[in-house]
């Protein structure tokens, strides 16, 4: 527990003093903070004007509004903030996403310019507190601003919502699970493909790239097949966040079993 | 201390290092001597427990290699490792790495502190605690980095290139730093191409060519255990052709004469000398000194890895 402590404070300090991940860490918060005060804000007149003018895709909506169970009852504009935001939970899954793959490429990369990997690996730490340690402290920081973020969203769409709808709008139980579980998840998913693939290339300034290239782009994929039941069905979700689950374990598995020092040493060159 | 016996590395089924065989005392300074890519690295690596051998056995520290996590995270707690490149977190304090490194070597933190101050002010650097490391010199970072290789107080320490691309004044505070180690009764592994710093530091030479071509102690190897010794001979009045009369020993493998003095390159041991003298002497030349001459490690160390090119010492 120490070393992992140690690795994360470690992480955090170097999050402060590396210019070069300050970007995901400085866009994505005000984007995820924005779009739901802007929907939230905008949702009545948006509703409204696109009905009126017979906008396809915004009568989709609706009806999909409609549909729900959960809305029954409620107006239409109500409703239709509380689909949209549910829909822009895929923000917060984003974030932590992009941050964690960023930072445990930096990560990385940064140990193999500094040649810090060899001192680390000739301490007594074993490969699993190693290993540990990194993913942590990668995926730790993405969390922890992506709840901060998610937080103040709540409190600021809460407080325009309940003036206009009298109601708290979020967290709802697709928002929840989205931030709190799928999130962070998807954070630890993104370090250890992340980590994985360092291990497995010579050039690790290549793993930098993985994260904008591979991670991200299969995940804005996946959420365009399934973010419609995703958003629509809480078991649909809670089985999404069980698969991501799987997937983590498997991950932390292999890379147990195939990041070793060994391989570091001998490979990274 | 550290005890090698039969020691190899294949690297995609080619071998980088082979067989080695050696001992190294309790409290000496071994330098292992060789070429670019002669498996010095390699051998520092898998006695550390870092990498394993493909086969073979050692002992560090009362340490075998190879056996469980547990007994590798022991000996990496008993051994200390200057790398080649002495990597800290550059954006980081040097007081701040050696937090950070004590604590992955478990120090407790109650000592933690006061050793790290200790070594700070023992290696002069506690003026700089608080700089960014990437303000460093080659010579500070350096001398960081054997604070690194020792604050954890090891039995065993593995150098690489420890004056590798510093200026000879930082070269010799090194140098003597790793004497002041070694009076401390540490034993320590110097991996080198420095010849001249293999000749002051060592208590016991290595040379490594995938091999190891040659392992004794610096005394034993300078004055002729090595593959041939020089020996200079002066007689009364060079009367004959004494160069055909010495050169028909088959011990004799070198002979200049620059008047009534022979210099003689004697191989398989000192024990050669006397039967080169006492054949020279019965066959009545006059003698007037025998002054055996020391090799410069310079000397050994050519011989030693050409003979290894040439495949005539690969054993």
């Amino acid at each position: 527990m120490r070393i992992l402590l140690l690795f994360l404070l470690k992480e955090a300090r170097d999050v402060r003093t590396n210019k070069q991940v300050w970007p995901v860490y400085l866009l994505l918060p005000p984007i995820a903070l924005a779009l739901p005060i802007f929907f939230v804000t905008v949702a009545p007149w948006l509703v409204s004007d696109k009905m009126e003018k017979g906008d396809a895709a915004m009568q989709y909506l609706a009806r999909l509004a409609q549909e729900a169970e959960e809305f029954a009852g409620m107006p239409l504009d109500e409703a239709m903030s509380r689909l949209f935001l549910r829909n822009l939970v895929a923000f917060f899954l984003i974030m932590p996403l992009g941050i964690s793959s960023v930072s445990a490429a930096f990560s990385i990369v940064g140990e193999k310019q500094q040649r810090t990997l060899e001192p680390i690996l000739a301490t007594p730490i074993t490969d699993a507190q190693f290993m540990l340690g990194k993913m942590l402290a990668s995926s730790v920081p993405a969390v922890v601003v992506t709840w901060a973020t998610a937080l103040l969203t709540t409190i600021v769409v809460d407080f325009i919502s309940l003036n206009k709808y009298r109601a708290a709008l979020l967290p709802d139980r697709f928002w929840a699970m989205g931030v709190v579980v799928l999130g962070p998840l998807l954070a630890v998913g993104a370090v250890l493909a992340t980590m994985r693939v360092s291990a497995r290339m010579t050039d690790p300034q290549a793993a930098n790239q993985f994260a904008g290239l591979v991670i991200l782009p299969a995940f804005l994929v996946s959420l365009a097949i399934f973010g419609k039941v995703l958003t629509l069905s809480f078991a649909a979700l809670c089985i999404a966040c069980l698969l991501m689950l799987s997937l983590d374990l498997f991950l932390f598995r292999l890379n147990l079993r195939k990041f070793q020092r060994e391989e570091i040493l001998t490979r990274w060159k | 201390m550290i005890s090698v016996h039969q020691l190899s590395r294949s690297f995609n089924g080619a071998r980088v290092v082979e067989e080695l065989s050696f001992e190294i005392p309790e409290g000496k300074l071994f330098t292992l001597l060789g070429p670019n890519g002669a498996g010095k690295t390699t051998t520092v690596r898998m006695l550390m427990g870092l990498i394993s051998p493909t086969s073979g056995t050692a002992k560090v520290a009362g340490f075998d290699l190879g056996k469980d996590g547990k007994t590798k995270s022991a000996l990496r707690s008993a051994c200390g490792l200057l790398t080649e490149a002495p990597g800290f977190y550059e954006r980081m304090s040097a007081w701040e790495n050696l937090l950070f490194f004590g604590r992955l070597y478990g120090i407790a933190e109650s000592a933690l502190a006061g050793r790290v101050e200790h070594y700070l002010r023992f290696m002069e650097l506690w003026d700089r605690r608080n700089g960014s490391v990437g303000t460093f010199s080659k010579g500070m970072k350096q001398k960081l980095a054997i604070i690194r290789a020792i604050f954890h107080e090891p039995k065993v320490i593995f150098m690489d290139e420890p004056t590798a691309g510093l200026d000879p004044e930082a070269s010799l505070a090194i140098r003597e730093m790793i004497l002041r180690l070694k009076g401390e009764g540490r034993t320590i592994v110097v991996c080198t191409h420095n010849l001249g710093e293999a000749e002051r530091l060592a208590d016991i030479v290595g040379i490594l060519k995938r091999r190891l071509l040659v392992f004794d102690s610096l005394r034993h190897l300078q004055t002729g255990a090595g593959a041939s010794v020089p020996v200079e001979i002066e007689v009364v009045e060079p009367l004959g052709d004494y160069r055909a009369m010495m050169f028909e020993l088959p011990f004799v493998s070198r002979v200049e004469q620059s008047g009534a003095i022979f210099q003689i390159e004697v191989m398989g041991g000192q024990e050669n000398i006397p039967r080169l003298v006492r054949t020279l002497a019965e066959r009545g030349v006059k003698i007037m000194a025998v002054r055996p001459r020391m090799q410069s490690l310079e000397n050994i160390y050519l011989k030693c890895v050409r003979w290894g090119e040439n495949g005539v010492q690969d054993q």
